[in-house]
C-alpha cells in the first residue's frame, strides 16, 4: 500500500537524513522508532506530504507522490493520507463534528455527516460531539484526532508520537484503536515513536540510526 | 464552508470582534448622517432657491434677508417702501417679481402676505380649494394644515411678529380657502395670503388714533377724497339698486349664518387694495429675464435707493462654505476612527494568527489549499465590516431621525432618514470592505505562506 526507496533529506547542507526504505500493506502496521533527533518525524512529514524529499520515490496505492505540487498534493493528501499528531489540533471554533465534517469537506467536497457520527459512535466520544474540542480530555482529543484522521477512508494512517502525552491507560487504549480500525478500513498504518510502551507491542519495526 | 468557519471563528473571540465592530459602526454612522444630512439639506436649499436671481429688501445683513426672505428662518431686515420697489418690479429685466410683507403668525407659522405667483414658484398645487383672492383669505401649506389638522373654512386669529407668544390681533379673522400640496420646502410651513391682507391687518390697529385724517380729508366729489361711513350711508342708493354700497349693518343682516355656504367676514368694499400708495411690505423675490442683473443690479440698488439687493446662491454659498469646515472635521473623524477599527482588525488577525498555525496546518493537512486558508483570513475580516457597515447605517439613519426632530422643531427642516444615496452609500461600503481587505492582507498572506511541516514540528 506504501512503499518507499533511497529518501535522503536535508534541511541544511552540513546534515543529510538518509531514510530507511519501507514498505507496509493495507491493514498492517510499521512501527518506526528511534532516538530523537534522527529525523522521525522529519521522515513522518515526508511521508505525508508535508516535506519534499531531495531524492527518492514514495508509492502510495501505485501513485508516486514525490511529484506531486500545490493544490495536486494537497488534494491527495486529504484524500489518502490522514494523520494523528502527537499533540492534537483542532479548529478551535468548532465543535468536535463540524471538526470532522471540516477534515471531510477539504479532502471531497462533503461533509459526510453519517461517516463522522459512526467514527465518533466507534471510538466512544460520540455524547461530546457537539462540544468543543478544547473542552474535551486529553485522552478524548486523541480519540478525536484518530476519527478525523480515518474521516476520509485514507489509504494511509500516519500517527506521529500518538501516545507520549497520555498515560498508560489511555495509551493503551489508543494504540488499540489505531491498529483495530486500520485493520477494520484496510489501512496501512505507520507510527513513529519513541515510546517504549508500544514497542514491545509490534514486530513490524524500523529504527533510524 | 469555509464561510461558515470564517463566521464561527469571528464569534470565537467575542470581546476582539465587538470592539472591531463597535469602532466600525461608530465611523460608519457618522460618515451615513454625513452624506444623508448634507445632501437632503443641500437639496432643500437649492430647491427654495429655484426661480429666485436676487432678493430686494432693507438695508441690513444680505445673508439675514435672504435666509428670511427665501428660506424664512430669520427675521426681516426691516420694510421697505412698496410704491419705490414698484419701479423695480417693472423693470424690464425682471421676469417675476414675488413681493412678500410679514406680519403675522398663527402658532408659529409665519403668515406671508405675497402673490400666487409664490405658490407657483414653488411648484405647489391648491390640492382643496381655490387661491386667496380677497381680503383675510388664507391658502395653507400641506404640514401647516397636517400639524394643526386644519381644513377649508376654518378660520383663525393671527398673533404679531414671528413669536408664537405675540400680541393675538383680536379684530379680523384669517379663513382659510385652500390648502397648498405638499412640495418638501418651505411653501409646507407658511401660511399665504394676499398683500393688503397684511396692510389691512396692521392698518386697522392705528385706525382709532388716526382721527386728524378726517379732517384732511378733502370735501366729497373732490380728488383725493376719502369716504367715511356716515357720508356713505346718506349717500348710498337704496338697497338693491345699482350703485347701492353695502354697509357694514346691512352686511350682517344679509350675510348668512357663519358656517353657511356664502358666509363671508368682511365687508370687501372696505378692504385695502394693492394700489394702497404709501404702504411698506418686506422684500421682493426677483427673478430675471436678463441674467446681467445678478451682477449689475446690487451695485445699482445701492446707490438709488434704500434698499439692498442680495444674491441668495452668494450668500448660501458662504454658509455652506462655514458649514463645510465643520462637516469636514467631522469627516476625518469618522475616517479616522474607520482607520483605527482597521488596525484593531489587523492587530486581533495578527494575534489570533499565532495560536491559529497550528489550526491552519492542521487544515492543509487534510487537504486544504492555501488559497482556502487565504479566503478565510479575508472572509473574517470582510464580514467584520459587513456586519459594521450594516450596523453603521441603521445606526446613523436612526440619528437622523432624532436629528430631525430636533431640526424640525427649530427649523422646519426635516430629513428623511430612509433615503439611501447608492452612489456615496456605495462608495462607503466598498471603502469600509476595502478597509477590511488591507486589515487582512498581511494576516492571509502569512497563512497562506504558512509551512506546514514546520509549524507542525514546533508545534
Amino acid at each position: 500500500m506504501i512503499s518507499t526507496k533511497n529518501i535522503t533529506f536535508s534541511y541544511n547542507k552540513d546534515q543529510t537524513f538518509i531514510m530507511p526504505d519501507l514498505y507496509c500493506e493495507a491493514g498492517s502496521t510499521i512501527l518506526v522508532t528511534g532516538n530523537s533527533g534522527k529525523g522521525k518525524t522529519t521522515y513522518l512529514h515526508i511521508l505525508a506530504g508535508l516535506l519534499r524529499p531531495n531524492s527518492g520515490e514514495i508509492h502510495i496505492d501505485k501513485k508516486e507522490i514525490t511529484h506531486l505540487k500545490g493544490s495536486k498534493a494537497d488534494k491527495f493528501r486529504g484524500k489518502n493520507i490522514g494523520v494523528v499528531f502527537q499533540k492534537s489540533h483542532f479548529i478551535a471554533s468548532l465543535s468536535v463534528l463540524e471538526n470532522l465534517e471540516m477534515a471531510s469537506w477539504l479532502a471531497s467536497g462533503k461533509k459526510h455527516k453519517a461517516r463522522a457520527k459512526e467514527l465518533l459512535q466507534k471510538l466512544d466520544i460520540s455524547e461530546q460531539a457537539h462540544k468543543l474540542p478544547s473542552q474535551l480530555s486529553v485522552g478524548q482529543q486523541q480519540r478525536v484526532s484518530i476519527a478525523r484522521a480515518l474521516m476520509n477512508e485514507p489509504k494511509v494512517l500516519l500517527a506521529d508520537e500518538p501516545t507520549s502525552s497520555l498515560d498508560d491507560k489511555n495509551a493503551d487504549n489508543v494504540i488499540e484503536l489505531l491498529e483495530n480500525l486500520s485493520k477494520e478500513y484496510k489501512t496501512a498504518l505507520i507510527i513513529v515513536t519513541h515510546d517504549s510502551r508500544i514497542k514491545q507491542k509490534f514486530t513490524n519495526q524500523i529504527t533510524m540510526v | 464552508m469555509i464561510g461558515k468557519l470564517a463566521w464561527k471563528n469571528i464569534w470565537f473571540k467575542p470581546l476582539n470582534t465587538i470592539l472591531s465592530i463597535l469602532l466600525l459602526t461608530a465611523s460608519v454612522a457618522i460618515i451615513t448622517v454625513l452624506i444623508l444630512v448634507e445632501k437632503q439639506f443641500e437639496e432643500k436649499y437649492q430647491s427654495n432657491l429655484d426661480g429666485v436671481d436676487l432678493v430686494l429688501g432693507a438695508q441690513g445683513s444680505p445673508l439675514q434677508l435672504v435666509l428670511s426672505s427665501v428660506y424664512q428662518v430669520d427675521d426681516p431686515t426691516g420694510n421697505i417702501s412698496f410704491d419705490s420697489v414698484k419701479v423695480w418690479m417693472n423693470h424690464p429685466y425682471v421676469k417675476k417679481a414675488i413681493p412678500l410683507a410679514y406680519g403675522d403668525n398663527y402658532v408659529g407659522f409665519k403668515i406671508v402676505g405675497t402673490t400666487p405667483d409664490y405658490i407657483e414658484k414653488y411648484k405647489a398645487k391648491i390640492a382643496e380649494g381655490k387661491v386667496f383672492e380677497h381680503n383675510f383669505e388664507v391658502v395653507v401649506g400641506a404640514d401647516v394644515a397636517e400639524k394643526l389638522k386644519l381644513k377649508l373654512g376654518d378660520t383663525f386669529k393671527g398673533t404679531h411678529g414671528s413669536a408664537a407668544e405675540g400680541e393675538v390681533h383680536e379684530h379680523g379673522e384669517y379663513v382659510i380657502v385652500g390648502i397648498a400640496s405638499k412640495t418638501g420646502k418651505v411653501i409646507d410651513n407658511l401660511i399665504l395670503s394676499n398683500i393688503p391682507t397684511v396692510w389691512q391687518m396692521h392698518h386697522e390697529e392705528g385706525h382709532e388714533e388716526s382721527q386728524d385724517e378726517e379732517a384732511a380729508n378733502p370735501a366729497h366729489g373732490e380728488p383725493g377724497h376719502v369716504h367715511h361711513e356716515e357720508e356713505e350711508l346718506a349717500e348710498n342708493p337704496a338697497h338693491g339698486e345699482p350703485g347701492h354700497v353695502h354697509h357694514d349693518d346691512e352686511e350682517i343682516a344679509e350675510n348668512p349664518a357663519h358656517g353657511e355656504e356664502g358666509h363671508v367676514h368682511h365687508d370687501h368694499e372696505n378692504d385695502m387694495t394693492i394700489d394702497e400708495p404709501n404702504m411698506e411690505i418686506t422684500s421682493v423675490l426677483i427673478e430675471f429675464k436678463n441674467k446681467m442683473g445678478v451682477f449689475m443690479w446690487p451695485n445699482l440698488i445701492a446707490q438709488n435707493t434704500k434698499m439692498q439687493a442680495a444674491l441668495p446662491t452668494y450668500q448660501m454659498n458662504r454658509v455652506f462654505d462655514m458649514f463645510g469646515v465643520g462637516i469636514n472635521a467631522l469627516k476625518y473623524l469618522a475616517f479616522g476612527i474607520m482607520l483605527i477599527s482597521g488596525i484593531s482588525i489587523f492587530i486581533a488577525l495578527f494575534n489570533t494568527l499565532k495560536e491559529r498555525k497550528a489550526e491552519f496546518a492542521l487544515m492543509r493537512v487534510n487537504g486544504a489549499k492555501r488559497h482556502q486558508l487565504l479566503l478565510v483570513v479575508l472572509l473574517e475580516s470582510m464580514m467584520l465590516c459587513f456586519v459594521g457597515y450594516l450596523f453603521g447605517t441603521i445606526l446613523g439613519r436612526v440619528g437622523i431621525v432624532l436629528l430631525s426632530k430636533a431640526s424640525e422643531s427649530d427649523f422646519k427642516l426635516g430629513f428623511n432618514p430612509m433615503e439611501i444615496i447608492w452612489k456615496k452609500e456605495g462608495l462607503l461600503f466598498g471603502l469600509t470592505l476595502l478597509v477590511g481587505l488591507i486589515a487582512a492582507l498581511i494576516p492571509a498572506i502569512k497563512a497562506y505562506t504558512l509551512n506546514i511541516s514546520k509549524t507542525l514540528a514546533n508545534a
